[in-house]
Order: C-alpha cells, then sequence, then structure tokens
C-alpha cells in the first residue's frame, strides 16, 4: 500500500501523476464500495438516478484525452457502485427512521450467512472470545479454560483456536482506546469483516498488477473482488468469522509471494513469511498457501525455470513462515509432523538440492557432472523415500486429519466420518452454486487463464497452478468457494481488460499496412508460444465492432452489478438467526423465534443451568443466552456428540439417565413443522443416529427408524422406534392441540401425523416459542416418592397404578 | 488323517437316522460340511435343522437370491466377501472353538423360509445365538444385518460378527493375494517405463507444448466449475426420465444436477470463454478488414446468445432469478 503511494509521490513531477493519482482515487471508491455494500448488504435496485452525474463526471477526462478508455469504464464502475451503496444507505436510513449507529449494527450483526441445512455460527463463539480477550488480556486470554462449554468436560479454548481474528479486532479496540475513540468491542467485530473486504479489494489489485503491464486489469479485479458474491458471502457486515480476514491475508500472502519472487527479494519473502504467519493465526485454511506456494515451485522446477530468484524468495518464506506458524499452540508441531505439510518441506530440501548441484556445475567440468547428477539425484530421491515410508510407518507422521483426507479420497468422509459429512458446508458444490457466486466471472476466468499462457512467465504460472487447484476444491466442498474466488477474480480481470484495451482504442489501423499474408514471421514464434498468437498483432478497424463488443461488455457488466446486488440482497443477507418470509400480500415478516427462546432461557434460568441441544446450536446458546452447553460446534469429541446424539435417539427410560449423568437441566429442540421451516432437528435426526450408531452399534440402529420399505417417516406408519425416540416426542408433544382432532399436519415432511400425540414422563415442556421453531423442556428431577417417572406421570394422567401387593398372594411371616 | 472325515460323516449319517440329533451332533456335521466347502449351502430341511432349539453354537446364515431372474445386484456383490470371510473363519478355526456355522440359503432353495421370515429384501445376514452352554443369549431370536449402506466388505461383516461372539476366537480375514493384478501391475508398469522411453524423444515436444499444457488446464478448469467433483461424490444420474417418457435434461432444484447437464454447462461455459479468447486474441490479427468485421459479429453474437441461453437455464434451476437476455426470454 505504501508503495503506491510512493509511485504517485515518484511520478509526481511527471506527465503521469493525474493518471496515478486518479487511478488512486478510483481504488479507494472501490474498496470504499466494497465496505459499503457489505454494511448495508440489503441493497436494493440501483437507483437510475445515480446515473445522470455520473455521466457527467465521465465526461471531463474524455476530454483531455489523457485516460484510456478503460480506465474511464472501472471508473463508472466504481463510482457507480459507490453511489449505489449511498443511496441505498440513505434510503435504509429514512425507511427505518433515524437508527442510531448501535441499531444498524445490531441489525448488520443479525446477518451474518446464508442459511444452509445447518447454520453454522462460529461468529457468536468468536464474539465470545473476543469480549474475554479485551477484558482479560492477552496471557489469560492464552491460558483460557472454558468451563461453559462442553460440560462436564471444558474447553482449553486459549490452545485450541485460531487467535488471529480476536486479536486483530482487540488491537483495534486499544488502537482506538489510545486515540480517546470510545468505541464498543461488539461494534469492531461486526464492523470488522467489510473493513477487511476494503483491503481484500485492495490486495486483489496489488495481485492483479503483478500479472499484467495494462493498468485497467488491478481497477477490474478489486471491482469484482468487491462485489463477487463468492466473497460478500463471508464478509456482510457481523459474520465474525476466521474467513472475514483470512481471505485478505491469503490474496495479500500471495501478492507478497509474487514480488519475492519476481525480485527475488529477501524482504519480501520476509513480509511473505510475516503475512504468512498471520494467516496460520487466523484460520485453518493456511494449509491452502502452505500447499499451493511449494506447488508452484515444483512446477517452475519441472519447468526448467529454476533461478536464485525462486530459492531466496522460497526459502526465506519456508524457513521464517515455518517458524511463525509454529508460535501458535493449536498449530505446533504440525508443520513438521503431518503430510499436508510435507509438501513445503520436501520442495524446501529439494530446492537445497539444486542450488547445491547449480554451485557443483559450475566447478566440474560437465561431462563429469552428467555422472555425477545421476548419481546424486538417483541417491537423494531413494533414501528421502526410504525415510518418508519408514516416517509413516513408524508413526512419526501423522496420518491425514479426516477433514483434509476427505478432499482427496471423496467417498472416506461418508464412510468413516459422518459428523464431517453431516456438515452442509462440506458438501461437494453443485454447478449451479458456481453460477450464483461469480456470474460471468465463471466463463471470463478460463479465457483469463489462457491467456496467461500467452507470455508464460513465472508469476502466470502461478495464476494457472492456483486456478486449477482452487478450482478442483472448490468442487469438492463448498466451503472453498471462498479460496477460488480470489483466482477467478484476478484472472477474470485480466481477459476482460485485454478485451476492453483491444476494443476500446481510438486509433485504428491502416488497412494497406498489413497485407493479408503477412505470414512469415508466425513459423518462428510458432514454436514456443500459443498458436493462436503465432500472427502480429493488427488491431480493430471498423467503429462498428468496436462499439459492438464494448456495448456487449458493458451490458454484461452492468448485468453482473445487477446479479450481485440480487444475490447478496437475497441470499447472503438473510441472517441465520432471524428467518425473512413473504406474507401472501408481499409484506416482510420476521421470524424471530431463536431470539425470543434464547432470551427466554436467560431471563428464567439458573445461571449454570446445563442446556442439552444439537451440537448446531451449542455457540448460539453459549453466546446468546450465556448458558453452559454440552456440545457445540467445535467439533473435537466425537464420542460426546455421540452421546447426545444417542440421548435424542433413545427411548425415554435410556435418555433419562444419560441426561442426569450430564447433570442436564433443559433440552432444547428446533421444529419446523408448523412453519415449514426445513433446517430443523427431525431433519438433522438421521444424522444424530449415525453419529450415535458409530459409538453404540448395539444400541442405536438407523435401520430401525426407516420402515420396513425404507421411508422415513414421521406420520402414523413410523417405527416403533422413531416415535418412542426423544426427539419426536418432543418436537410433536401437544403438537396436534393446534389442529381440529386428526388434523394434525408436519408442513416440513407433508404428512399427516397420528390423532394421538406422544406423551412425555420424564421431561416437561418448559418454553415453545412463537412459531413453535424453538421447543424447550425441563428435565424433572427424581420423583419424591422414589417412583419411576413412567408411573408417576401415569399416576398424574390419573391412571390408577396396580397394586402389586394383591398379586403377591397373603402375608408371611418372614423367616431368618 | 483321510479318515477323520470319513468317520464322522459316517457317524452323522448313523445320526441322520436318529429322530432328532443332539446338538452336539448337528454342530459336528455342519462343521465337517463347511470343513468340505464352506459357506455351508443350506436347503429347506437343513436349514430348519440348524436353527432347531436347542442349539449350543452359533449359526450365521445370509439369505441371498444368487440366481439372475431375480436380479439382486447387491446379493451377487457380496457373495465374494462372504464366502472370503467363511474360508478365512473356517480356515483359522478347523476345531471349530468359535462354534459358528457359516451358511448361506438361497432364494431358489428355500422359497418357504423367505416367506415365513417375511422378508422382502435380499440379502440379509441372520445371526443366531447359542440357546444352551456356556454362551447362551436370552433369546433365541435371531439377530438380523441389514445391508442397508450397500455392499460390506468381508472386514465389516467380520466386525460385526465378532462383536456378537465375545470370547471366542475370532479368525481374521484373510484376503488371498491377488496374483494377477500384481502380474498386470508389473507387466503394465515396465510396459509403459519402455514405452515412455522409446517414445521420449517424440512425447517431449508434446510434453513442452504450451498449446497441450493450455488445453489441459481449460478443460480441467471447465470440468471443475461444471460440478463434475458433484457427479463423481455423489454418483448421479446421467440422464432421468420426466415421467411423460421424455428424457429431462435438467435436474429440478438448485442443490441438484444430472451428469449430463454439466456437460451441456461446460460446453456452454466452453464457448463462452473461446468466444471471448477469440475475440481479445485472434481477432485483432486478422488483417482483412471485411473478414475481421466478420468475426467480430460472429464471436459477440455467439457470446451473446449462448449466454442469454445460459442465463435462461439457470432460471430454470433458480426460479426466482430475474434477469435474463434478449433471445431467450
Amino acid at each position: 500500500m505504501s508503495a503506491d503511494t510512493l509511485q504517485v509521490l515518484a511520478s509526481a513531477g511527471k506527465g503521469e501523476s493525474t493518471r496515478t493519482i486518479l487511478r488512486f482515487i478510483i481504488l479507494s471508491l472501490i474498496a470504499g464500495a466494497a465496505i459499503a455494500s457489505r454494511l448495508f448488504s440489503v441493497i436494493r435496485k440501483c437507483p437510475l438516478s445515480a446515473g445522470s452525474q455520473l455521466l457527467s463526471w465521465q465526461s471531463r477526462p474524455s476530454r483531455r484525452g489523457q485516460l484510456s478508455g478503460l480506465l474511464r469504464l472501472s471508473a463508472f464502475w466504481a463510482a457507480l457502485l459507490t453511489a449505489a451503496s449511498f443511496q441505498v444507505s440513505r434510503a435504509l436510513f429514512t425507511n427505518v427512521g433515524s437508527p442510531s449507529l448501535s441499531q444498524s449494527c445490531a441489525r448488520a450483526e443479525r446477518q451474518s450467512r446464508m442459511v444452509a441445512d445447518n447454520p453454522l455460527v462460529d461468529p457468536w463463539f468468536n464474539f465470545r472470545a473476543t469480549k474475554y480477550l479485551v477484558a482479560n488480556g492477552f496471557y489469560k486470554f492464552w491460558d483460557w479454560f472454558d468451563d461453559r462449554t462442553w460440560h462436564p468436560l471444558g474447553r482449553v479454548t486459549g490452545g485450541t483456536l485460531y487467535p488471529g481474528l480476536m486479536v486483530t479486532s482487540g488491537a483495534i479496540y486499544h488502537a482506538l482506546r489510545a486515540l480517546t475513540i470510545p468505541v464498543d468491542i461488539r461494534n469492531i467485530c461486526v464492523l470488522l469483516a467489510p473493513a477487511f473486504s476494503g483491503l481484500t479489494a485492495f490486495a486483489a489489485y496489488l495481485l492483479t498488477n503483478e500479472m499484467t503491464p495494462s493498468p485497467s486489469a488491478g481497477l477490474l479485479a478489486a471491482i469484482f473482488m468487491g462485489i463477487a458474491p463468492g466473497y460478500i458471502s463471508r464478509s456482510v457486515a457481523g459474520s465474525y468469522d476466521n474467513e472475514a480476514i483470512a481471505i485478505f491475508l491469503l490474496v495479500f500472502t500471495f501478492f507478497l509471494w509474487i514480488r519475492a519472487l519476481k525480485q527475488g527479494s529477501m524482504l519480501w519473502g520476509v513480509l511473505c513469511a510475516l503475512f504468512y504467519g498471520y494467516m496460520v493465526a487466523s484460520w485453518g485454511g493456511y494449509a491452502f498457501i502452505t500447499c499451493l506456494l511449494p506447488l508452484h515451485a515444483f512446477v517452475l522446477i519441472c519447468m526448467g525455470r529454476y533461478s536464485t530468484r525462486l530459492y531466496v524468495a522460497y526459502t526465506t518464506w519456508y524457513a521464517l513462515g515455518t517458524l511463525a506458524s509454529m508460535q501458535i499452540p493449536f498449530v505446533g508441531f504440525l508443520p513438521v509432523k503431518t503430510s499436508e505439510h510435507m509438501p513445503a518441506l520436501g520442495i524446501f530440501g529439494f530446492l537445497q538440492l539444486l542450488a547445491f548441484l547449480d554451485y557443483v556445475r559450475s566447478a566440474i567440468p560437465s561431462r563429469q557432472f552428467q555422472t555425477f547428477l545421476w548419481l546424486f539425484a538417483g541417491g537423494t530421491f531413494g533414501l528421502g523415500l526410504a525415510a518418508l515410508v519408514v516416517a509413516t510407518s513408524a508413526g512419526f507422521i501423522a496420518p491425514w486429519s479426516g477433514r483434509f483426507y476427505s478432499l482427496w479420497d471423496t467417498g472416506y468422509a461418508k464412510i468413516h466420518i459422518p459428523i464431517i459429512a453431516s456438515v452442509s458446508e462440506h458438501q461437494p458444490t453443485a454447478w449451479p452454486a458456481f453460477f450464483f457466486d461469480l456470474n460471468m466471472l465463471i466463463w471470463l476466468f478460463p479465457a483469463g487463464v489462457y491467456l496467461c499462457f500467452q507470455n508464460l512467465a513465472d508469476e502466470h504460472v502461478f495464476i494457472v497452478v492456483y486456478a486449477l487447484f482452487g478450482s478442483y476444491f472448490a468442487g469438492v466442498m463448498v466451503r472453498l468457494m471462498l479460496t477460488l474466488t480470489p483466482v477467478v477474480c484476478v484472472a477474470a480481470a485480466i481477459s476482460a481488460s485485454s478485451l476492453l484495451d483491444t476494443y476500446l482504442n481510438v486509433k485504428s489501423p491502416n488497412a494497406e499496412e498489413h497485407p493479408a499474408d503477412d505470414n512469415t514471421d508466425g513459423k518462428k514464434s510458432g514454436k514456443t508460444g500459443l498458436k493462436s498468437t503465432s500472427k502480429p498483432v493488427v488491431g480493430i478497424y471498423g467503429w462498428l465492432s468496436k462499439g459492438t463488443v464494448a456495448g456487449a461488455m458493458t451490458v454484461y457488466l452492468l448485468l453482473f452489478v445487477m446479479h450481485c446486488t440480487w444475490v447478496t440482497s437475497n441470499a447472503y443477507s438473510s441472517p441465520s438467526v432471524v428467518l425473512a418470509s413473504r406474507m401472501p400480500d408481499g409484506s416482510q415478516h420476521i421470524i424471530d423465534d431463536y431470539r425470543e427462546a434464547y432470551q427466554w432461557l436467560r431471563q428464567n434460568t439458573k445461571e449454570d443451568a446445563k442446556i442439552m441441544s444439537w451440537w448446531d446450536y451449542g455457540y448460539q446458546i453459549g453466546g446468546m443466552a450465556d448458558r453452559p452447553t454440552l456440545v457445540d460446534n467445535n467439533t473435537w469429541n466425537n464420542t460426546h456428540i455421540a452421546t447426545v446424539g444417542k440421548a435424542m435417539s433413545s427411548r425415554e427410560e435410556v435418555s433419562y439417565p444419560i441426561m442426569r449423568q450430564h447433570e442436564v437441566d433443559y433440552v432444547l429442540v428446533v421444529f419446523g413443522g408448523l412453519l415449514g421451516y426445513s433446517g430443523d432437528d427431525i431433519n438433522k435426526f438421521l444424522w444424530m443416529v449415525r453419529i450415535a450408531e458409530g459409538i453404540w452399534p448395539d444400541e442405536v440402529k438407523e435401520r430401525e427408524f426407516f420402515t420396513p420399505r425404507g421411508e422415513y417417516r414421521v406420520d402414523g406408519e413410523a417405527t416403533e422406534t422413531m416415535k418412542n425416540s426423544l426427539m419426536y416426542k418432543m418436537s410433536y408433544y401437544n403438537y396436534n392441540s393446534l389442529f381440529p382432532p386428526g388434523q394434525a399436519q408436519d408442513r416440513v415432511r407433508q404428512s399427516r401425523l397420528p390423532e394421538v400425540g406422544p406423551s412425555l414422563s420424564t421431561i416437561e415442556e418448559a418454553f415453545t416459542s412463537e412459531n413453535w421453531i424453538i421447543r424447550i423442556y425441563k428435565v424433572k428431577d427424581l420423583d419424591n416418592f422414589g417412583r419411576d417417572h413412567a408411573s408417576a406421570a401415569a399416576f398424574d394422567r390419573g391412571l390408577k397404578k396396580k397394586k402389586a401387593a394383591k398379586k403377591r398372594g397373603p402375608r408371611q411371616l418372614r423367616v431368618d | 488323517m483321510r479318515w477323520l472325515p470319513a468317520f464322522v460323516s459316517a457317524l452323522c449319517a448313523t445320526g441322520t437316522l436318529a429322530a432328532k440329533k443332539s446338538t452336539e451332533q448337528r454342530f459336528n456335521e455342519f462343521h465337517t460340511k463347511s470343513l468340505a466347502s464352506t459357506p455351508v449351502k443350506l436347503l429347506d430341511a437343513n436349514y430348519r435343522e440348524l436353527t432347531s432349539t436347542p442349539r449350543d453354537y452359533t449359526a450365521a446364515i445370509l439369505l441371498t437370491a444368487l440366481d439372475a431372474r431375480f436380479g439382486c445386484q447387491l446379493c451377487r456383490e457380496f457373495q465374494p466377501e462372504w464366502d472370503l470371510l467363511s474360508k478365512s473363519w473356517i480356515k483359522g478355526d478347523k476345531a471349530g472353538e468359535s462354534r459358528l456355522v457359516l451358511a448361506t440359503l438361497d432364494f431358489s432353495d428355500g422359497r418357504e423360509i423367505f416367506m415365513s421370515l417375511g422378508l422382502q429384501t435380499a440379502p440379509v445376514l441372520f445371526l443366531f445365538p447359542p440357546t444352551t452352554g456356556p454362551h447362551a443369549a436370552a433369546s433365541p431370536e435371531p439377530i438380523r444385518y441389514d445391508f442397508v449402506n450397500g455392499p460390506q466388505s468381508a472386514e465389516q461383516i467380520h466386525a460385526w460378527l465378532s462383536r456378537h461372539l465375545p470370547d471366542r476366537p475370532h479368525p481374521p480375514v484373510k484376503r488371498p493375494i491377488n496374483w494377477i493384478k500384481w502380474i498386470f501391475t508389473t507387466v503394465m508398469l515396465s510396459g509403459t517405463v519402455t514405452a515412455a522411453v522409446v517414445a521420449w524423444p517424440y512425447v517431449l515436444p508434446i510434453i513442452q507444448n504450451r498449446n497441450v499444457w493450455a488445453a489441459i488446464s481449460l478443460i480441467s478448469i471447465l470440468l471443475f466449475t461444471s460440478g463434475h467433483m458433484f457427479n463423481r461424490i455423489r454418483g448421479v444420474p446421467y440422464v432421468s426420465g420426466d415421467g411423460r417418457g421424455g428424457i429431462s435434461y435438467f435436474a429440478s432444484g438448485f442443490q441438484n444436477q444430472y451428469g449430463m447437464e454439466t456437460q451441456i454447462v461446460a460446453a456452454m461455459y466452453g464457448v463462452l470463454s473461446f468466444a471471448a479468447i477469440a475475440l481479445t486474441i485472434k481477432v485483432p490479427r486478422i488483417a482483412d478488414p471485411k473478414a475481421q468485421s466478420v468475426a467480430v459479429l460472429a464471436w459477440g453474437g455467439a457470446l451473446f446468445l449462448m449466454y442469454s441461453f445460459l442465463l435462461s437455464i439457470f432460471r430454470v434451476k433458480n426460479a426466482g432469478y430475474p434477469f435474463a437476455l434478449p433471445p431467450f426470454m
């Protein structure tokens, strides 16, 4: 960032200065627009009035004739975006009245994530951790043992999280305090992701500028990065998640790596390692960098492009970066132990060998060098392979961790780790999701990669490798769309800018200068370059051609902006905690059951009342209701989760002792049957059964939840196991009292429920939210008379207990 | 020791004469049979004999339908695994210490049994626990194993059996070395290496050719971004009927797709990218002004039409999508 400022200063005396300053202004506008669009991620339609002021603004640079057409176009877009977001913000403010900052923040905070089947709610945990950090200081935070989660185990939180996010917001908080700006840590947490998205747009600009001489490509990349839905999904206001800062760090680390590689500079290498260390501290996805940089180096070596520049850049990055990453307790010694870090280590060793060979070659005659080379290479390879095999089989190197392994062997997770397969973010990506998240970039992207082949320098190889690697992983896991988005933006920007550069050129070639059969030097360059670039560039002749293509591109770009706006306002701004639905008359109806229920828990239960729920809601309960939970979204203990699964899927008589042993006070279930909310617990129920079955195969059997014909039913045909399971009973308890007799209907599964609903004896209904989405049950204490709960409940219902004494016959005198 | 089986079978032969054999006799008989060929192939009559109470042994019986008429794919896929399991079990337990008989009952041999058990699917594995003796179970009812997750490997069934047979020896599953596969691999590998060495001078220019690598990269990117990995992981059908006798190329729903659908989408992306490439690289290199403007219009038109078509298809997948371009509104 300072480099650009320096450039501005340096070129101030030359003719370029206006251009550079203007570019800088545009860039900051783009960054501002990116931030603003996330803050007010409810962008509605772009008001047309914004266009008029733009047109007048646009005419100024063209009069001077200094700017290329493309620069104008990107300026247009940047300004359009900014104007649009300001318009929207104004509309928002007039609509809402005059909301204070905290109100709009609270509004934004709710807009955390697209609701899939499993809303992951990490922001709540991160927020809680940040509050702890700010309140207790860094060293306390490092040693934080959290006894309010994973009851009764607790969690060594300080050692099992990536602290980058919390430390970043903590640092900002303290910096602002030092500047005597009083600000709530909550506001910093909410606004952190949009702020970093502006930086990401800037990093994308820098990265693209390394790739192409065209000055406009970087600006386009910044625009694309700023509004691509694939990235907006994780950076709207309130999505206070690791990815919020990690994507900026990812792109910026890549930029520094390219810089270091191009210049062979140790300084840039050190910076790259520093940002890599920051990335490791922030997100588990750092493994993506750890694998991509060695791969890039390896491909370069295979292409015969080993150079001292590569040696300096790579070894600097690896040595310092690994040391930096090992400072994080959660990572620790993983970089020298696990297999996903091995490529980086291997390439590091390989580069040393290559450097050594390079030196030897300069010292001895070439014929001896050949023999030496073969012996040396063969020996090293053999030794290395043997060492790897021995170390793996002896257990020095840990096997691949499950999450990572499931990326390579796609059938792995399904068989071995149901808990990973159950998270919707770990599902493979269908094509509509790609188009939804990237729109027209998806077809500009391959074109950009092809253009990189044109003059294949080291940095272009990086784009190609990243594109292949990234698109593979994005196809395997929806979540990794996030790591693909930067390269898509860069490649698409390269493609779009060279297209526009070609067609928005005022100069037309002269037909006489270029005879049609000019084919002399074509064959020479065809050997190394691409086939399609064998002929010399002529240029575009007619205004018609230029106009057509430029016009069509404008239409596509407009469509892209509209698409992004639409996606953001429809999908990614709908918060996971508050559901919005449309009434028949088109008005919006807010369903706020989650918050209602958490508020109830906060106000009506003891401070240390233990809440049992499925793990999806653990962080929310911890963050919003401030109550200890049994399991939460940090899935480190499969057995404990399976215990909860077993309690949910077994009969009451089995579940009750489990709940007593874990001191459960309340049980929370999510039920969407009344409203037709499909992400409820009955739909997730099979995962609970499967996970429990993995630990207790004899007690919980998935087969028994299916009818003999293999259907998963909840109506009268449901199996006995299903009907007697705690989850089923809690979901449908008293549900038919809402309907006329025999009419009870489940609107998610579209089935009619049996006339007599389930009865509960060991737990009692404590709370049910307005739309029945959340139901909370209180676990009964032991019976006062020592009866078991079933007979006590039967007694309360008025069924007389059969007197067992009568069957016993006449009394007998006890004889010793 | 040749005489031992003969002796035992003679003993059994005399045993059959008796109206009801003791449990010890029955186990010996079936164990001998399984030493000869395992798993024991059951018929209607000896199924009842094997499962009759009291018994002091365990019987694992696979009820299957191997005949091609029934078209039970799962049965045929699982059968080699079951044979392997029983062979290695019997081999490791010749003395019969685990007191387990592994047997198979085919549907064509025991139609009545299937009826009486009310089975509607095959294969099903039943484990009849002993009713007397040291390992007697509380209920004589068999434990049922359903193949809900597709064909299981011998090791998985072995684990299941071992769990239900505590305190008894569990001979491990020993897979025979697949010599054919090893020989095949070795031959193929050496052949490949030889071919590579011989063809190296001819292959090298191809490997170093930038066009080839560009093509490979673009094709893989197009495959990945059009949801190929989704097809691989989920095993989606290639196409599917629309219920009226026709073919539906596009799956309904945002999270769903067919194999053919992804190929169509990949082809559309390919056309769009290629048009963009052609407009950027090829067209400015056309020296003839007429030809150039024709090319611009052709590629630009192709791009526009294809994008419009893509948007229309996306509207099929996502019903609420509001944007469209002219020809395919």
